[in-house]
């Protein structure tokens, strides 16, 4: 799947307008064949990125590179580099949906008996095949959407942006999309896909980044972002009987502290425990359990969920934000 | 009825708040008030006869329809089409408001627009009423009773016209369309046809008093458009009025009915295509069609602009099959001219029915360039369609050519309309061959300012519908502003200031080519044509400026 060759390459990227910064110092570096899910809260800094990426907007400092090409300078290689598919699906009235690919298809100076292959595999790529003769703006917003990754996939880019692919699909279509998506990775295509469906996108991305307040909080693979971003691990004692739970849960809270949560599930013979506790006082527990005669199956760190370093990156960009607001405030 | 409130209130303050209200307010006001200036008595003194405030009161009067023809249609259109798009009609039909409530509401609101728009033209109206000779009952107070009754009308219209159209680009085109049907086109036919017996001349007698027109030239005194002195058998006025209510009426009911959930749910045709259908479907579909309008198309070959190519398939009648029909219809418009221009000349010279010929068509093109070419860049913008075209290699040049091609072909389709009947005027008097020519390119070098102009303003709006309105009022300010200086030729205006103002009109210079009544004793060629050839390169320089501004990284 992914290789070690960087595609995209963003580096100290900023976008202001006027007094207000919409990016700030944001770099990263994306491998061929990667799936980035770009995610944060509204007003983030995703889409100027990705508009400064796709050459829609111009940086105010930094420089971003997709496959070589500067995404100011070489706009035209861009262009021919990247598929674009923005959160607004852009239809023209009164044309199907073969015109209307055929249209880009011409944009991208495709010739036209190329053109007529290109547009009958990428219907096929993205199951649209029985849609061809359909008015684009008679079509459902998922169909739309299908039809969307298509026109992107016309002229066989490198790199996918996506912004909000699955924004609005029902779940059926949204599973669809998610088999597309993956598809086109393992071609070896680089996607950056931006999405609010947290759980969807921690499905299909084997990278992530967290953007709030114009700055990357996170970057990595989906344990090291939570890892990163989480305050608290959670970490799973799981017993080969359900007996003396309680007494296992009052050593837990003793040896981790009281600010610690733990929770029993009988049923599955597991102690939870949501700690910030280092590892020095997990061995200690542990090794505690282990001598009082506790029958400990595993002993185990669940890994933390996108939603939750979402929350956390979020949490950290809005404390910012008020402290900067105070000190502007106290300065005047 | 408490319902119908609530809604009036909601839409009356939302269009009070905008400027642009607040401007057409102004323009009306100054408008009007300019029309009473330019005919006040340059001496300062009034005859006693008060035909000089007749005078006067007669041009406020046509001020006043021409200001509710140009602006009304726009806003009940608009309103319905925006309501359905932003889908708070559904909040609407989901409230306990009735749906007689909602579309009272809406007109109420209308009205009320109106109302202040009447009001506007108070101070002009006091100054005319100043000058005497006119009676507030059975002039003044008449003359507004009348226009409150087309204003309905046209609200009615234009209400109508925004329960089908699906955007409000579609909502304005048709909305002028219909009102220019309804008041203009409807006068003609009996002006060509007076003084028969036929039952065609019966029928276009009664065609007629559909229009407000010829009812405010009874208000006025007026013999109506073309009279010639025949004796009128039915009083317009009435008739309109009568004619008008039933319209009102009806109009309603269908706009009451046709205001439900089935309005949000327009699902449209997905499409059925002639290749898939049976080899009897395809067979019989091949000998009535002479263009498959269900025929899948082939892609766009390499030697076509694919912006072009995109603009004729995603126009409503862009479509080559449409385009045939508006050939068809161009040549049947064409023959009638021509007829027209035939039986016109026995009675009149060739000069009149040229001079009427190019009125026709220039009113034609400023009718149809800003549906063409205003929503141009606004409307790719508006439904975000633009972003995806920057982000493919097309250079700003050929997005510009494209989009420009499209609009040039379609008006060069209907210049073509009128071209056998410049034809017989040429063969009944061959030695007017030079001026028809002069003519002709008069014609181009207007629908070209047109173009350009409806472009140029398409490129620094972001909704069609709004860019579609600024050039209607520009193209009928360059075209119609220097006439408005011409009719007043004698007082308070000279002869050169007369001359330099018809120069920015191209219409002028071909009446004054054709020699028309009122335009020999200028010289308007080649001045106007090196006036709008310069006015075009400038408007193609800002335009592909613009374009390259809109097309590049912000």
């Amino acid at each position: 799947m992914a290789s070690q060759e960087p595609v995209v390459v963003i580096r100290d990227l900023s976008k202001h307008y006027g007094e207000f910064v919409a990016l700030d110092r944001l770099s990263l570096t994306l491998e061929r064949g990667s799936i980035l899910g770009f995610i944060g809260p509204n007003g983030a800094g995703k889409t100027t990125t990705i508009r400064i990426l796709v050459g829609l907007a111009r940086p105010t400092s930094g420089t971003a590179t997709i496959a070589g090409a500067d995404c100011v300078k070489d706009l035209h290689k861009v262009r021919k580099l990247v598929g674009y598919m923005p959160d607004k699906f852009g239809s023209y009235d009164n044309m199907r949906v073969r015109e209307y690919l055929d249209f880009f298809g011409a944009a991208f100076s495709i010739p036209r008996s190329v053109r007529r292959k290109r547009i009958e595999e990428v219907l096929e790529l993205t199951n649209a095949t029985w849609m061809q003769d359909r008015f684009v703006e008679s079509l459902s917003h998922g169909m739309q959407q299908r039809v969307g990754i298509a026109r992107t996939l016309l002229h066989n880019p490198e790199v996918l942006i996506l912004d909000e692919p699955a924004n609005g699909l029902d779940p059926e279509a949204r599973i669809e999309m998610r088999e597309i998506l993956l598809r086109l990775a393992s071609e070896g295509r680089t996607l950056i896909v931006t999405s609010h469906i947290l759980p969807e996108l921690s499905r299909i991305c084997n990278k992530v980044g967290i953007v709030a307040g114009g700055k990357l909080r996170a970057f990595g693979t989906l344990p090291e972002v939570t890892r990163e971003l989480s305050q608290k691990q959670t970490i799973e004692i799981q017993l080969l009987t359900s007996e003396n739970m309680q007494a296992i849960a009052d050593k837990a809270t003793q040896f981790l502290g009281p600010e610690s949560e733990i929770t029993v599930s009988a049923a599955e013979s597991i102690v939870r425990c949501r700690t910030a506790a280092n590892e020095e006082k997990l061995a200690q527990l542990l090794q505690k359990l282990i001598s009082e005669g506790h029958r400990v199956a595993q002993f185990r760190e669940v890994a933390g969920d996108l939603e939750e370093a979402f929350v956390s990156a979020a949490r950290v960009a809005d404390a910012e934000r008020a402290a900067a607001k105070k000190s502007q405030e106290v300065a005047r | 009825m408490s319902g119908a409130l609530v809604i009036i209130e909601r839409e009356l303050l939302a269009l009070l708040r905008s400027q642009r209200t607040l401007a057409i307010l102004m323009t009306v006001a100054i408008s009007s008030a300019v029309v009473v200036i330019l005919k006040w008595p340059t001496s300062g003194v009034v005859d006693l006869s008060g035909a000089q405030a007749r005078q006067v009161f007669q041009w406020l009067t046509y001020a006043m329809l021409t200001a509710s023809l140009l602006i009304i249609p726009v806003f009940p259109a608009i309103s319905l089409v925006r309501e359905v798009r932003g889908r708070t009609l559904e909040l609407l039909l989901n409230s306990p408001l009735s749906r007689a409530s909602i579309y009272f509401g809406k007109a109420g609101a209308m009205m009320g627009f109106v109302m202040l728009l009447l009001f506007a033209t108070i101070p002009a109206m006091s100054c005319c009423y100043m000058m005497g000779g006119l009676s507030l009952s059975n002039d003044v107070a008449k003359l507004y009773g009348f226009l409150f009754a087309v204003a309905l009308h046209l609200v009615v219209i234009g209400l109508l016209v925004g329960t089908y159209a699906r955007t409000t680009e579609a909502a304005l085109r048709w909305s002028y369309g219909v009102t220019f049907a309804v008041t203009v086109v409807t006068v003609f036919p009996n002006f060509f046809l007076q003084g028969s017996d036929s039952l065609i001349a019966a029928g276009a007698r009664w065609l007629r008093l559909l229009s407000p027109i010829p009812a405010l030239m009874k208000i006025v005194s007026q013999q109506s458009i073309g009279g010639a002195g025949l004796i009128e058998d039915r009083d317009p006025l009435r008739w309109y009025l009568i004619l008008a209510a039933v319209q009102i009426v009806i109009g309603s009911i269908v706009v009451i009915k046709r205001l439900s959930h089935s309005l949000l749910d327009r699902s449209r045709s997905q499409g059925i295509i002639t290749d898939e259908q049976t080899a009897g479907v395809r067979a019989a579909r091949r000998v009535f069609f002479l263009i498959d309008p269900q025929k899948r198309s082939t892609g766009i070959p390499w030697y076509l602009n694919p912006v072009m190519v995109k603009e004729f398939r995603s126009r409503q009648f862009g479509r080559l099959h449409w385009l045939i029909r508006l050939v068809a219809g161009c040549a049947v418009l064409s023959l009638m001219l021509t007829l027209a221009t035939t039986l016109g000349t026995i009675d009149w010279e060739v000069e009149p029915i040229g001079g009427l010929i190019i009125v026709l068509q220039v009113a034609l093109i400023v009718l149809m360039t800003p549906g063409l070419a205003g929503g141009m860049i606004a409307g790719e913008i508006e439904g975000g369609g633009w972003n995806l075209l920057r982000v493919t290699p097309i250079s700003a040049g050929k997005i510009l050519r494209g989009k420009l091609i499209s609009v040039c072909i379609t008006l060069a389709l209907l210049l073509c309309a009128t071209l056998p009947g410049y034809a017989i005027i040429m063969l009944i008097k061959p030695s007017l061959q030079e001026q028809v020519w002069q003519v002709l390119i008069s014609l181009v070098m207007a629908a070209l300012v047109s173009m350009f102009v409806s472009a140029t303003v398409s490129s620094f709006f972001r909704s069609t519908a709004g860019a579609t309105t600024v050039s209607y009022a520009l193209l009928i300010l360059l075209f119609a502003g220097p006439m408005l200086i011409w009719m007043n030729r004698d007082a308070p205006f000279g002869h050169t200031f007369v001359e330099k103002s018809l120069v920015l009109n191209p219409m002028a210079a071909a009446l004054n080519a054709i020699q028309a009544t009122g335009f020999e004793s200028y010289n308007l060629i080649p001045a106007a044509w090196y006036f709008a050839g310069g006015l075009c390169s400038v408007l193609v320089i800002v335009l592909y400026l613009r374009i390259r501004q809109l097309t590049r990284p912000e």
